[in-house]
C-alpha cells in the first residue's frame, strides 16, 4: 500500500512537473525516459516476440548517448516498446511481476507525448477453445487497462483488443511456450 | 416414352424431370411398403452402383466412374446400405430398363443403380434409376439437365433420392460445409461440397477470419473478421464478394449464429464490459442482451424451433454449456460431466446437442439430450472441436487434429463412420454445415 502511494505521488508530481515545464525541458525529460524503457525491453526474455522491433530499439539507444542532441529532437518520442505482461493459465488477474512491469509501463506512458494512445492486446496460450480464449484474452487486456488507470494513465488513452490464441508469441505446445503466450502487450497506436 | 410405359407401367409416375437446380421437395416415396431397412438375417442392404453408360460414341470411363464413386461414397457414409461401385459391363445398347435381376441377386445385391448420360458442347443430360433387385421393380428415377460441371452435384442429388426412397427422408448430399483454413498462412474462410470436393475461398483479406455460419437458405454466411482491426461481424453472400459489417460494436463481435427462421442473429458482444449473449436483427440492428453476468458468455446455438438457445459460460468457474429461453429467461446448466465443455450446436431434429469437451489435454465431440441425459462420447482419436450437424441430423462434421491427418471430418450421429472429407493441406477450424 505504501509503495503504491509513493508511486502515485511520484506519478502526480511527474505530471505536475511536465505541466509546469517549458517546451524545451519537456522534450529533454521525455527523451531521457526512453532510455530506461528501452533498456527494460532488452532485458525481457521475450525476444522472439517481435524480432522485427529489435533493430529499431537499438537505433534509438544511440542518439541518446550525446545528451546535447536530445533537445534538438523536434517532438517528444513515444515509447516504441513496452514490457510484456504475463498471466497464469486460464487467469486474468495480475501477478506481482505483472504489476511491477505495469508500473514501469505506466511511467513510460505518462512521460510520453500528451495524447499518446496505447492499445492493450490480450493473448492466450493454445489450450482451450479458440472462442473462449478470445473472451479470456479480452479479460486479460481489461485487467491491464484497469490497473494502468489506477496508476493515473488516462482511460481515454487506453484501448483494448483480444486476439485469443490467434497470435502466439512463440510456437510450441509446452509450458515454456504457453507461459510466453499468455500475455498482454502494449502497443502505441499510430 | 412408349418403351418406358410398356416396361414400367405405373413406375413412370415417379420419373421426375429435374431441370438444373430446381429440385422441388417432391418426395419420391417408396412403393409397396418398401421402407427401412433390414435385409434377411439382419445384414445390411447391398447396393450396386453401376457407372452410367455414355450415349456418345467414345465413352469417358473417368466421367462415368466419378458418378458411381460419388453415389457409392454418399450411400456408404449414410450407413443405411453397403454400396459398391461397378464399372459398366459393355452390353452394347443395353437399355436403361434392361436389368438382369437374377445375376445381381445371385451376386448378393438388394438394390441397383443404373444410369446413362450425354455430354455435348458443355451440356449434360443424365438419367439415373434405382431398382429393387428382389422384387425386380424400379423404385425411383430422375433425369437431370445441366452443364458438365454439374455432374458431381447430379450424382449427389440422386444419392439424396436413393436415401429418400429407402428411409422416407431425403439425404443432404448436395449441401456444403464452410470452414476456416490456414492454407494461405492466414485464417481465411472457405466453402466446399460436403464430401470435400470443390473447395472455394470466400475471404482473401490476409487478416484473421473466424466462425462462419450459414443463413438458413444457405446463400449467405456471417463470420467474424479482424480485417479492419477490431473483431467485427460481417455478412456476405456466397455468390458475391461484397462484405457488409453487421456488427462493429466496441470489443468482441463474435460467434454469430443465424436463427432458424433467418430473422435474427445471436452472438457474443463485449460492448458492455465482458462477453455477453445478444440477439440482433439480421441487418445488425436492435441488440437485445440476453445474459447479465460478470462471467464470459459466448457461442450461442439456437434450438431448431428458435425458442431456446444453448451457450457457453464460465459463470461457475470453468466453461460449461447452459440452455436458456430465446429471451434470456429460464437459464439451466446442461453439461455436468467434464470441467471444460464448449461449442454447443443443436441438432436439426431438436433431440440432441453436440459439443466438444476438453479432457486429458485434448478435445472430443460429445452429444447430449437437451434435458441433460444421454451424454455420449462420439470421438476419441486426436483433438476434435466445433461440431456442426447436417440438416437431416444424420451426420456431424467437426475439425480434427490427429495422426490420421488434420482436417474436416464427418461422423454419423451415433459415432460410426468417421471419415476425413477435406482434401487440402493446412489446419482446418470451425466447420459449419449448410441447411438443405
Amino acid at each position: 500500500m505504501k509503495n503504491r502511494m509513493i508511486a502515485l505521488l511520484a506519478g502526480i508530481s511527474m505530471v505536475a512537473l511536465l505541466a509546469g515545464g517549458c517546451a524545451n525541458t519537456e522534450a529533454v525529460k521525455k527523451d531521457e525516459a526512453v532510455v530506461p524503457t528501452v533498456a527494460a525491453a532488452k532485458v525481457e526474455p521475450a525476444k522472439p516476440v517481435q524480432p522485427a522491433v529489435q533493430p529499431k530499439a537499438v537505433e534509438q539507444v544511440k542518439p541518446v548517448q550525446p545528451e546535447v542532441v536530445a533537445p534538438v529532437a523536434p517532438k517528444p518520442v513515444a515509447p516504441s516498446k513496452f514490457e510484456t505482461v504475463y498471466f497464469d493459465f486460464d487467469k486474468s488477474d495480475l501477478r506481482t511481476d505483472a504489476r511491477d512491469v505495469l508500473s514501469k509501463n505506466a511511467e513510460a506512458i505518462l512521460k510520453a507525448a500528451a495524447g499518446t494512445k496505447v492499445q492493450i492486446e490480450g493473448h492466450c496460450d493454445d489450450r482451450g477453445s479458440a472462442e473462449y480464449n478470445l473472451a479470456l484474452g479480452e479479460r486479460r487486456a481489461k485487467s491491464v487497462q484497469k490497473y494502468l488507470t489506477t496508476l493515473n494513465v488516462k482511460a481515454e488513452n487506453l484501448s483494448i483488443i483480444s486476439f485469443g490464441k490467434e497470435k502466439p508469441a512463440v510456437a510450441g505446445s509446452d509450458e515454456a511456450a504457453w507461459s510466453k503466450n499468455r500475455r498482454a502487450e502494449l502497443v502505441v497506436v499510430k | 416414352m412408349d418403351r418406358h410405359d410398356n416396361i414400367y407401367g405405373n413406375s413412370m409416375k415417379i420419373l421426375l424431370l429435374v431441370l438444373l437446380l430446381a429440385v422441388p421437395s417432391v418426395v419420391v416415396f417408396a412403393q409397396d411398403g418398401y421402407i427401412e431397412v433390414t435385409a434377411p438375417g439382419n445384414r445390411q442392404l447391398k447396393l450396386a452402383v453401376v457407372s452410367p453408360r455414355s450415349l456418345e460414341a467414345p465413352s469417358n470411363m473417368e466421367t462415368a466412374k466419378q458418378v458411381s464413386d460419388v453415389i457409392a461414397f454418399d450411400m456408404n457414409m449414410s450407413g443405411v446400405v453397403v454400396a459398391e461401385g461397378r464399372i459398366q459391363t459393355s452390353i452394347a445398347n443395353s437399355a436403361l430398363g434392361d436389368v438382369d435381376f437374377a445375376s445381381w441377386q445371385s451376386a448378393g445385391f438388394d438394390l441397383l443403380v443404373k444410369g446413362e448420360y450425354s455430354s455435348k458442347d458443355g451440356r449434360l443430360t443424365a438419367e439415373f434409376r434405382l431398382f429393387d433387385v428382389l422384387s425386380r421393380k424400379q423404385i425411383t428415377a430422375k433425369r437431370y439437365l445441366g452443364t458438365t460441371k454439374d455432374l458431381r452435384r447430379f450424382s449427389h442429388s440422386f444419392a439424396d433420392e436413393i436415401l429418400g426412397a429407402i428411409t422416407g427422408e431425403k439425404g443432404v448430399f448436395t449441401t456444403r460445409i464452410a470452414y476456416v483454413s490456414t492454407q494461405t498462412g492466414n485464417k481465411e474462410i472457405y466453402v466446399m461440397d460436403w464430401d470435400g470436393y470443390n473447395p472455394l475461398p470466400l475471404t482473401k483479406n490476409g487478416s484473421i477470419n473466424l466462425n462462419p455460419d450459414f443463413s438458413p437458405d444457405g446463400r449467405e454466411i456471417i463470420f467474424t473478421s479482424y480485417k479492419r482491426g477490431n473483431p467485427d461481424l460481417y455478412r456476405r453472400s456466397l455468390s458475391n464478394t461484397a462484405e457488409v459489417a453487421l456488427s462493429n460494436r466496441k470489443g468482441l463481435n463474435m460467434t454469430g449464429s443465424w436463427s432458424p427462421d433467418g430473422s435474427k442473429i445471436a452472438l457474443a458482444l463485449s460492448k458492455d464490459g465482458d462477453a455477453e449473449i445478444y440477439t440482433l436483427n439480421k441487418d445488425g440492428s436492435h441488440p437485445v442482451r440476453l445474459t447479465v453476468n460478470p462471467a464470459l458468455d459466448l457461442y450461442p446455438a439456437w434450438s431448431p424451433d428458435g425458442k431456446r438457445i444453448a451457450f457457453v459460460s464460465d459463470r461457475l468457474g470453468k466453461p460449461q454449456i447452459f440452455v436458456m429461453n430465446a429471451d434470456g429467461g429460464d437459464v439451466r446448466r446442461l453439461t455436468t460431466s467434464g470441467n471444460y465443455n464448449v461449442n454447443p450446436r443443436w441438432s436439426p431434429k431438436g433431440d440432441k446437442i453436440a459439443y466438444s469437451r476438453m479432457g486429458g489435454g485434448g478435445f472430443n465431440i460429445f452429444t447430449i439430450a437437451p434435458d441433460g441425459s444421454s451424454d455420449t462420447q462420439i470421438t476419441s482419436d486426436g483433438n476434435n472441436e466445433n461440431p456442426s450437424w447436417s440438416a437431416d441430423g444424420r451426420f456431424i462434421c467437426f475439425s480434427s487434429k490427429r495422426s490420421g491427418g488434420d482436417g474436416v471430418y464427418v461422423v454419423r450421429a451415433d459415432g460410426t463412420g468417421q471419415t476425413k472429407v477435406s482434401k487440402g493441406a493446412g489446419a482446418y477450424f470451425a466447420p459449419v454445415w449448410s441447411a438443405r
